[in-house]
């Protein structure tokens, strides 16, 4: 089965991802295809032995669009010429444009039709010539995407706000026209020019579209800080010599030489030498990985003190480097677009609109005083006219800015408006363990002193041997120490042994520090202290043996704690129909013994990179919306596949930019307050849905002539414009109130 | 103390490593003697100094 990513091209909505997506899936041999509308790309799945790249391409064509070869990932190293941040830029930069000529053109269009309410306004600002020379523009230019989204609504046979918006604002705009051409003709049924009406519309439609275009946040940098983690050199054995030579030049078999602090360029065997790696961002693991001839090595990890030479083995597209790109390529290729809720609603209200419009011209015609296809016309378009509310456009986009602006205020950092919608319809979370419900780093958990000895003695002894050490498990024992203010011993001689320990001098003897391999090596007694160490180990923790002059003082225990309040967070998202479960390449006893801390009850571990995606797409696949929190590399394809990704701030960059969410605090309970703005910005959306909708349904029935029978009431543009007036600030202002939002 | 291997001097408290054999315990100056005595004590107790404990065999 051969799997590639394509570019596609001549898409432009839903409806294309899904025409394109049946031709590719239509072919034999495909097995899977999915299409992203945002990156132009569709990543297909097939048995080459059936189909091949020129035949999906056909197939694509046929159904109207284009396939192509992707373009390669951008190299280390090329920075700011991104195409797909020129894009949104551009696509920013004119909406922007289009919204302040709105503006500037509907003010004194504003002006002249009510002069009402503007007394001073001079009178050749009320000619109708006027006020169609400023309407025009605005009608043709700033509205034009709304008329071309209609026709493609049309050809689609759906609605849309599109739809809504060019069906009110043209019918306002026309019927003007004609009432400009004939005013005798409508005098009277007393109608009146709806310029500013069509105009305002939409100059605040734009503005909702230009706040959305902001609120899209930059591109993803994932892949490009992925790519950037393998060095561009590689110091490789020839002829003897070391040499360096670009990365992409290395071979299967080459011997490649690492020196201390130094990142491996490719995956390979270690042939000489030895060492310790951090491969925290493959496992997620805190600790050193020891590495002796014959381990395997992998590029992008970091060598700690030792140098070693590797022969290559895996190079270039092969390395698990890059197989974690491609993961995560994948998942961002295959995001589908979240369809704006007042698209979906304007889609249901469309119909109903006509068919009111249509009933009124007919009723009207039919029974309405003479003359009644006057009446008639004027009322059906008074419906149109009515129905197309302004503020509609402003409803998510408003309320999704005060959000994001709050969160920020809370350390919750939002980067797209999609992710937030996305968040509020989660009813699964996947924690990572390591860095994530975890410090990341080892802490002394248990300090068990043998009889006689005091639990300071112990911890002291061993701090003072472990004081100037880079390994966590050192740290974590002076940090415990230095905690608890205690006065370290002097210490000299200070030894490493490699895989045991520490070996150094008292003065009252020799001090060992280490563990049982140590013991035995140099014939120290431990088993008083075995029951407790035991126990210790079988919930994975690593164990410290602290012995003085032979005689054992104590044994500290030392793991990678859970991080405060992280009980109290998975409580609180199971109280708020959440599932929680816990993914992590760690061990699986360390992983059982956290998971039950934090109350959670579904474990999976010791699962790789690319499982880990797997994961959360066969959750996604059952149904579930799944919300994946994480912190490190390792963790990059997973946050792509979730429905929303939320990075820990505390963790790596290529996490933060595979998220949709970070957490700026590494606070857990940032994921509960999180969820909370979510769901609450949600309500505020339909709520604001509400009042755009709102007024002008309460005047659809007036403009249709309800009222008129009783009181002789028909829509004006007074009327119109008051409801616009309503609903905008009714909108804003509910928006508004997500300020004060405490979680 | 003296080592039973290597026959140094050897200060108990701050000996490399130590080993208990037939109810006494012997101290070394560094593992490798401590590694050689476990394999064959007999072969370094026998025969010259005997180790620094209250009864002498």
């Amino acid at each position: 089965m051969a799997t590639r990513t394509f570019a596609v091209r001549g898409m432009h909505c839903a409806a294309c991802v899904g025409k394109v997506e049946r031709a590719l899936r239509a072919v034999p041999g495909v097995d899977e295809a999915a299409v992203n509308l945002a990156t132009e790309r569709a990543a297909v799945t097939w048995d080459d032995a059936r189909a091949d790249a020129p035949v999906l391409a056909a197939a694509v064509a046929a159904a109207g669009y284009e396939l192509a070869e992707a373009p390669p990932p951008r190299a280390p190293g090329a920075a700011g010429d991104d195409p797909e941040q020129a894009a949104r830029a551009a696509e920013q930069a004119r909406l922007r444009r289009r919204m302040i000529a709105g503006g500037a053109l509907s003010i004194p269009i504003v002006v002249g039709s009510m002069r009402e309410l503007f007394p001073w306004a001079p009178a050749w600002l009320a000619n109708p010539w006027t006020l169609l020379a400023l309407a025009t523009p605005v009608q043709f230019w700033v509205g034009a995407e709304f008329h071309l989204g209609f026709l493609r609504d049309l050809r689609h046979r759906s609605a849309s706000m599109a739809t809504l918006v060019s069906l009110g604002t043209n019918a306002a705009y026309v019927f003007s026209v004609a009432l400009m051409l004939g005013p005798h003709t409508f005098m009277a049924a007393g109608a009146m020019p709806y310029f500013e009406t069509s105009a305002v519309v939409i100059t605040l439609v734009v503005l909702g579209r230009w706040l959305e275009a902001r609120a899209r946040g930059r591109t993803s940098q994932a892949i490009r800080r992925l790519v950037a983690l393998a060095p561009r050199t590689a110091r490789v054995l020839r002829d003897g010599v070391d040499v360096d030579v670009p990365t992409s030049d290395v071979i299967v078999g080459d011997l490649v030489r690492i020196r201390p602090g130094e990142r491996v360029p490719v995956d390979g065997t270690i042939v000489e030498g030895a060492s310790a790696m951090d491969e925290s961002m493959l496992t997620g693991e805190s600790l050193p990985v020891e590495k002796t001839p014959g381990s395997t090595v992998f590029g992008g990890t970091v060598n700690r003190t030792g140098s070693f030479v590797f022969r290559a083995a895996r190079v270039g597209a092969d390395t698990t480097l890059a197989r974690i790109v491609r993961l995560v390529e994948d998942a961002q290729a295959s995001r589908a677009p979240i369809q704006r809720l007042a698209d979906r609603v304007a889609a249901v209200f469309v119909p109903v609109v006509l068919t009111i419009a249509a009933a009124t011209f007919a009723v009207w015609l039919a029974f309405g005083p003479s003359p009644s296809f006057v009446y008639a016309l004027t009322n059906a378009v008074a419906v149109l006219v009515i129905a197309c509310p302004c503020a509609m456009g402003l409803a998510t986009p408003t309320a999704i800015m005060v959000a994001t602006g709050r969160g920020a205020e809370l350390g919750v950092l939002v980067k797209n408006a999609e992710s937030l919608e996305a968040l509020a319809r989660v009813d699964a979370v996947v924690f990572d363990k390591t860095g994530t419900l975890t410090l990341g780093r080892p802490t002394v958990t248990d300090v068990v002193p043998a009889a006689g000895v005091a639990e300071e003695d112990v911890l002291a002894f061993a701090a003072g041997a472990e004081q100037g050490s880079e390994h966590p498990i050192g740290e974590a024992i002076v940090a415990r120490a230095n905690e608890r203010g205690l006065g370290l011993p002097p210490i000299t001689e200070f030894t490493t042994v490699p895989g045991q320990g520490i070996d150094a001098l008292a003065s009252e003897g020799r001090l060992l520090l280490g563990n049982r391999t140590l013991m035995q090596a140099r014939g120290v007694e431990i088993a008083p202290l075995a029951a407790r160490a035991d126990a210790l180990a079988a919930a994975g923790k690593s164990l410290v043996y602290v012995v003085l002059a032979f005689r054992p003082l104590g044994v500290i225990a030392v793991a990678d704690a859970l991080k405060p309040h992280a009980r109290a967070v998975v409580a609180a998202l199971r109280g708020r129909g959440i599932d929680v479960t816990m993914l992590t390449g760690d061990a699986r006893r360390t992983a059982e013994t956290i998971a039950r801390e934090a109350g959670i009850g579904h474990v999976l571990a010791e699962i790789l990179p690319e499982d880990k995606a797997q994961t959360i797409r066969n959750l996604r696949a059952g149904g579930r919306r799944v919300a994946m929190v994480g912190d490190g590399i390792n963790d990059a394809p997973a946050l792509a596949q979730a429905d929303v990704g939320i990075a820990m701030g505390s963790g790596t960059d290529v996490a933060m930019e595979a998220a949709g969410l970070t957490l700026m605090r590494g606070d857990l309970r940032g994921v509960v307050a999180a969820v909370d703005l979510a769901r609450r910005t949600l309500r505020v959306v339909k709520e604001n849905l509400v009042w755009a909708f709102g007024y002008n349904v309460v005047l659809i029935p007036v403009a249709a002539g309800l009222l008129y029978p009783l009181w002789g009431v028909l829509l004006s543009p007074i009327l119109a414009g008051a409801a616009m007036a309503f609903s905008s600030v009714s909108v804003v202002t509910n928006s508004l109130r997500l300020k004060r939002w405490q979680p | 103390m003296i080592d039973p291997v290597c026959k140094m001097s050897v200060d108990a408290p701050r000996a490399a490593a130590q080993s208990t054999y037939k109810g006494q315990t012997y101290y070394f100056c560094a593992v490798g003697c401590k590694q050689k005595f476990d394999r064959e004590p007999e072969k370094y107790l026998a025969g010259g100094s005997s180790p620094m404990s209250a009864s002498a065999p």
